[in-house]
């Protein structure tokens, strides 16, 4: 008997067709790994299995009954829970009470009972949660587990991760990894969405592979590689390394000096953060979500308010100038945010329209020029392969690669001379990322000095000269890449203090 | 895009009904007179709604016994607002066939006189005001007679000596209203003060209402009222104190208050003068007839009125129709009592319809 | 039970077949009220459409209809491109008549030309600087437009009425609170024997139409509705876009106020706006924020009020149960884009789920 069966599962959106004719079995005390580049239908897939979307055609088999999820209610009742890679929980409130919410309790809560059960559970599945904890005080990790707690109290036997693992420092990847495997132990099957091979290779007792809305195959752990699966996924052989181009540093482009800065709630969001980036430099940035990377970003672009501190471009101080002035000296900053469209594009808007979001006001006249813009937009999407219906297609359309290769296209045609990308690779097919990372590295050789913030540590490591790791705003050392290790870096990124590189002692 | 083509697609619903319509011919009712140029159709411009159980029912009332009397066909649009909507609607009623207008409220009068001026062919009525045009008649009623038997009734029935008068707008017809009334009070009640709230309203039932609770809460134990609608009554019925209506009899809307109300009676003058556009013998006139007429009446008391109310109203009625009593003759004060007409004078019809003062005992404001 | 689940994008054919069904829902359900008041639905629709275009004059007056709301939806589609929800188009249409009344009532003797130009230019600044007072304090404080241009209807439309009532009241009115005529100088001209604000509104349409479409402040406006960030990002000055798109916004409202003044009143007063900017928001939206299509929907909109105040009189049916008709058709026109947007889903699943356990 095998506990989830999805048989010929078809989904259309519009034109688009998401999943064609997919196979998955999935068997108790298993866990499943769903591989596959973005766009290929993992994510369609599983919340057709959590009641998100019905398919078009095809049947799903639950412990070999045939049923219909018309809700993700309906699903969580037949036991399947997911957890989303946004956490839907209420902030102010404990774990406790996170877990009761919306639960059908009658009129009175009783809290005793409840407490008792979230203990056993938290006890068997070696979740560690801290039932009385407000949420605002956990850490990512934590809030992720306790998203995992309330789907076991509903009694969810069958778990879905979606991309659990982008939000976590290694430390805590590992914690979720123990807790994975002991609902294994305990019978339960869990379906984990992802793209990275390592963590495949960590925990998965099978994978499917999907590409372009397909079964592509499904293969035993035992009997694969890394190699054999991203080649899978990807539909053709791949090299799987990243030159650290070697080039001649030149002068310090970007010197920021003791840089403040607090969030509208008035918390401090930077702290006391200094440092250099040479021109053919690139500069890692490394830390769990949400450590100041995007304030850091957005200060230098000029659109998060200092409190102190300096910003040097060229030795010329940039506080105080307007994100437009900014962009004019040579300055160009893509932060790709985990919906893609927050900030940088115009979702409604076509490419063209999105290639002159940041050029048009150098245009002569009340009037904007769409031809030099139509043309850029022909060149980007040719250079960086983006499959869209036309130059005049609304991006909102495409997919998230799509979408964030017209982001990044748009910035390195600008020609900058200071490149701030934060994530560029967020979810992009392993083709798509290599040939990113061959951008950055082009721009590295014409002499731009890059900020690089990353999420995928060995991207880091092999990609940029230095690193330099932020934990809860403040810097916890500038290293090495080519003589660091991930554990180092993960001590950093939960909050080990390292000796700066380039002399500076640690405050 | 989309957009555009379901919206031809709504347009082509629309004009394929019209075609199959045009098929099997059935003219809309208000489509007829077009065949018969010869014929009349009157078209009326109402203030309210016909249902208003007041002014404008009153015109209602002798729009369906023309219909019935003289079996002509009419068309009425109601609650037309006192602006340029008029004009427009004018218009609509032209378009579909009318070639005779009567517009009832004093807000209409420009916009009727422009009507008049564009569509020289179409004769028209307008009630209240005072221009005309060769083609423009102007009519009204002498109500401020009823009204001043009314004060007769209000000035006997009060106890607290406060009558209070909601009134709509700072206008002689309204001033001549309430300076008749008072003196109808003051004629048998020198002591009785007549307090005036405006609304500035003829139509709003509600503001109307608001006001008589004002006035009932300053005292006052008989209200009257120069509104459309019997707001005012209602109010006085809820308090348990009395009540004077105004254009229809209102008894049925508020029984233990109400005692008796200045009406209107249309309907013969309606007759008399379309019958006169059918025959061609019609003339613009501006009439301003009174209870001798029969246009302008004092419904029947109830038995809420005062004890010896009837007789007093009755003799004085006698006298107004045999021209002997004149509501507007000296000696009159003002309200601060000078003298504004001499003994022995009486205020000619120019006086009565350019009026911008209240007499003496009127509590309250004539002008803004 | 029933539930609301969200449609992914429709074919073409399904959207038309879907508002196709709407219309055809719309009537068939009017048709009840048309029956109870015992009259044939046939006969009145057809009557509808014949009171909407079957006469020269009935088409005039439709058009004379359609100007204020075409001008009206121009002026709100910039601000709700920018996602700046301006219900405010009431009280800009009123302070827009305000101004060019101001002009009108105190030059009256000016040569035609210049007063009629000096009046459209009042207007507009009469009902820009009106919508900047909520444009500024969203852009300064971050206000809630929404409410404060709702509730600046009110002080315009009290204003208005103050004017009329008392220092602006005409002398010669003998009392009846009416604001006193233009001279003919400051009446618009007929062109084809309509006023000649269908001009103005044909040529505002091509207008917006590129100002939203090909200039830098139309792109400005579209990218900042879409994301403040974004517009930040990119450098746009978020605090003077919204100013000066809101003014404009204003504007374009404040020249229907004058239009209405100065063509079809011929003077100042409290019915100056009728609605036009309650109404403008309605045709707006149905047109996508598209001014060749607000051109459209404007159209279709004043004859159906067009062809409903002509049943009114046509059948003697009360002005109540017109606009019954009139609300009924819409209500059903604007519920198809619900239905577009989403489906409804019978659970059934659900049940049969919760029985078996």
């Amino acid at each position: 008997m095998s506990y989830i069966a999805m048989k010929g599962i078809t989904k259309i959106f519009g034109d688009v067709v998401a999943n064609d004719n997919i196979n998955l079995q999935v068997e108790a005390g298993e866990i499943h790994a769903l591989l596959g580049e973005n766009g290929a239908g993992k994510s369609t897939l599983v919340n057709m299995l959590s009641g998100i979307y019905s398919p078009d055609s095809g049947s799903i088999f639950i412990r070999d009954q045939e049923v219909k999820l018309t809700s993700p209610r309906a699903a969580l009742e037949l036991g399947i829970g997911m957890i989303h890679q946004h956490f839907k929980l209420v902030e102010i409130m404990t774990a406790q009470e996170n877990i009761m919410l919306g639960q059908k309790n009658g009129i009175f809560l009783n809290k005793k009972a409840h407490a008792a059960k979230i203990k056993a559970l938290s006890e068997r599945f070696q979740l560690g949660v801290d039932p009385d904890k407000k949420v605002y005080d956990m850490s990512v990790g934590e809030k992720q587990t306790l998203e995992i707690l309330k789907v076991l109290y509903r009694g969810a036997d069958i778990l879905i991760l979606d991309e659990p693992t982008a939000v976590l420092t290694p430390q805590e990847t590992e914690k979720l990894f123990k807790i994975v495997k002991k609902m294994k132990e305990e019978g339960c099957a869990v379906i984990f969405i992802t793209h990275k091979m390592n963590e495949v290779m960590a925990i998965a007792d099978r994978i499917t592979v999907l590409r372009k809305g397909k079964t592509i195959q499904t293969l035993d752990k035992t009997t694969t590689s890394p190699k054999e699966l991203a080649e899978l996924m990807v539909g053709h052989p791949l090299d799987l390394s990243i030159d650290r181009v070697q080039v001649p540093q030149g002068e310090v482009t970007l010197q920021v000096k003791n840089i403040n800065a607090k969030n509208v709630e008035g918390i401090e969001v930077l702290r006391n953060i200094s440092f250099h980036i040479r021109s053919g430099e690139i500069l890692g940035i490394a830390g769990i979500a949400g450590s100041g990377q995007k304030e850091l970003c957005e200060a230098i672009a000029g659109l998060f308010p200092l409190e102190s501190g300096d910003i040097l471009f060229n030795n010329e101080s940039l506080v105080g100038k307007s994100p437009r002035e900014i962009i004019t000296c040579g300055i160009t900053m893509s932060f790709v945010p985990e919906d893609r469209l927050g900030m940088g594009l115009v979702a409604s808007m076509d490419i063209v329209d999105n290639m002159i979001l940041k050029s048009y006001q150098n245009d002569k006249g009340l009037f904007i020029d769409r031809k030099k813009a139509a043309e850029k937009a022909k060149k980007i999407v040719k250079k960086l392969d983006i499959s869209t219906p036309g130059i005049h297609h609304p991006i909102r359309q495409l997919s998230g690669g799509n979408i964030q290769k017209v982001l990044l296209g748009r910035e390195l045609d600008s020609d900058p001379k200071l490149l701030i990308t934060a994530y560029p690779v967020r979810g992009l097919d392993i083709n798509v990322s290599y040939k990113i990372y061959d951008l950055i590295n082009e721009e590295k050789e014409k002499g731009v000095a890059i900020l690089f913030v990353g999420e995928d540590l060995d991207v880091l490591l092999e990609l940029c000269d230095r690193i330099m790791v932020l934990c809860n705003g403040e810097v916890t050392g500038i290293i090495d890449a080519a003589k660091t290790t991930k554990d180092e870096l993960g001590l950093m990124m939960a909050g080990e203090k390292k000796q700066y590189l380039e002399g500076t002692e640690i405050v | 895009m989309k957009k555009t083509v379901s919206i031809l697609l709504i347009m082509c619903m629309f004009l394929a009904l019209a075609l199959t319509g045009c098929g099997q011919e059935e003219k809309a009712p208000g489509e007829n007179a077009e065949a018969d140029n010869s014929a009349v159709k009157v078209g009326f411009v109402y203030v309210g709604p016909a249902s208003d159980g007041g002014w404008t029912t009153s015109h209602d009332v002798a729009r369906k016994q023309l219909e019935n009397n003289l079996n002509i066909d009419t068309l009425y649009k109601e609650s037309v607002p006192e602006g340029p909507e008029c004009e427009k609607v004018i218009n609509d009623l032209i378009d579909q066939g009318c070639n005779v207008i009567f517009s009832t409220s004093f807000g209409f009068m420009d916009y009727t006189l422009n009507a008049a001026k564009a569509h020289p062919d179409v004769k028209f009525m307008h009630c209240s005001g005072y221009m005309t045009n060769e083609n423009m008649g102007a009519y009204f009623g002498r109500i401020y007679q009823a009204r001043y038997l009314s004060g007769i009734a209000a000035g006997m029935k009060t106890k607290t000596d406060k009558i209070g008068y909601v009134a709509a707008y700072e206008i002689p017809e309204v001033l001549r209203g309430i300076n008749a009334f008072t003196l109808g009070v003051r004629s048998v009640n020198p002591d009785a003060t007549v307090h005036v709230k405006w609304t500035h309203t003829w139509i709003d039932a509600a503001k109307a209402k608001d006001a008589a609770v004002a006035l009932l809460a300053e005292d006052c134990d008989v209200i009257t009222q120069h509104q459309d609608a019997p707001g005012p009554q209602i109010a006085a019925e809820e308090k348990g104190v009395w009540s004077i209506g105004y254009n229809m009899d209102m008894k049925d809307v508020a029984p233990k208050a109400y005692i008796t109300a200045p009406v209107w009676n249309w309907g013969p003058y309606y007759e008399k003068q379309v019958k006169a556009i059918m025959d061609g013998t019609w003339k613009a006139e501006n009439y301003w007839g009174g209870m001798e007429d029969g246009i302008v009446d004092l419904a029947p008391l109830t038995e809420n009125a005062p004890e010896g109310a009837k007789e007093a109203i009755e003799k004085v009625k006698a006298e107004i129709i045999d021209g002997s009593f004149k509501v507007f003759s000296g000696p009159i004060k003002g309200q601060a009592g000078e003298i504004r007409v001499a003994e022995g004078e009486t205020l000619t019809d120019e006086e009565l319809t350019s009026m911008d003062w209240f007499v003496e005992g009127v509590v309250g404001n004539p002008k803004q | 039970m029933f539930r609301m689940q969200k449609r992914g994008e429709m074919p073409k054919t399904k959207i038309v077949a879907i508002r196709i069904l709407a219309i055809i829902l719309a009537l068939v359900a009017a048709a009840f009220i048309i029956l109870l008041l015992k009259l044939n639905p046939v006969d009145v629709y057809i009557a509808m459409v014949k009171g909407a275009f079957g006469s020269v004059y009935r088409v005039k007056e439709v058009i004379i209809k359609t100007i204020p709301l075409v001008v009206t939806s121009l002026g709100i589609a910039i601000a709700f491109k920018m996602q700046f929800w301006n219900i405010g188009g009431e009280g800009q249409i009123c302070m827009g008549a305000f101004l060019a009344s101001y002009v009108a009532l105190n030059y009256p003797d000016l040569p035609k030309p210049l007063l009629i130009s000096i009046m459209i230019l009042a207007s507009i600044i009469g009902g820009g600087l009106w919508a900047t007072v909520p444009a500024y304090f969203k852009a300064k404080w971050r206000t809630n437009e929404t409410i404060i241009t709702l509730m600046m209807n009110y002080i315009a439309l009290k204003w208005i009425q103050y004017l009329q009532y008392g220092p602006w009241k005409d002398p010669k009115a003998m009392g009846f609170p009416k604001i006193p005529h233009f001279t003919d100088n400051a009446i618009l001209p007929d062109l084809f024997g309509v006023h000649i604000g269908w001009v103005f509104a044909l040529v505002l349409t091509v207008l917006i139409y590129i100002f939203l479409n090909y200039t830098k402040k139309g792109f400005e406006i579209a990218v900042l509705g879409e994301s403040e960030n974004t517009a930040a990002y990119a450098g746009i000055n978020i605090k003077r876009t919204i100013i000066t798109a809101i003014f404009l916004s204003g504007g374009l409202c404040g020249l229907t106020g004058m239009i209405q003044a100065s063509a079809l009143h011929n003077t100042l007063s409290v019915e100056v706006s009728g609605g036009v900017g309650f109404t403008a928001i309605i045709t707006t939206w149905l047109s996508a924020l598209k001014p060749f299509v607000i051109v459209i929907v404007s159209l279709l909109f004043a004859a159906l009020v067009q062809g409903g105040s002509f049943i009114q009189t046509a059948f003697g049916i009360p002005q109540a149960a017109a606009q019954l008709l009139q609300g009924m058709i819409l209500f059903f026109v604007l519920g198809s884009e619900f239905f577009i947007r989403y489906k409804l889903v019978w659970n059934k699943s659900f049940q049969s789920i919760s029985k078996k356990e």
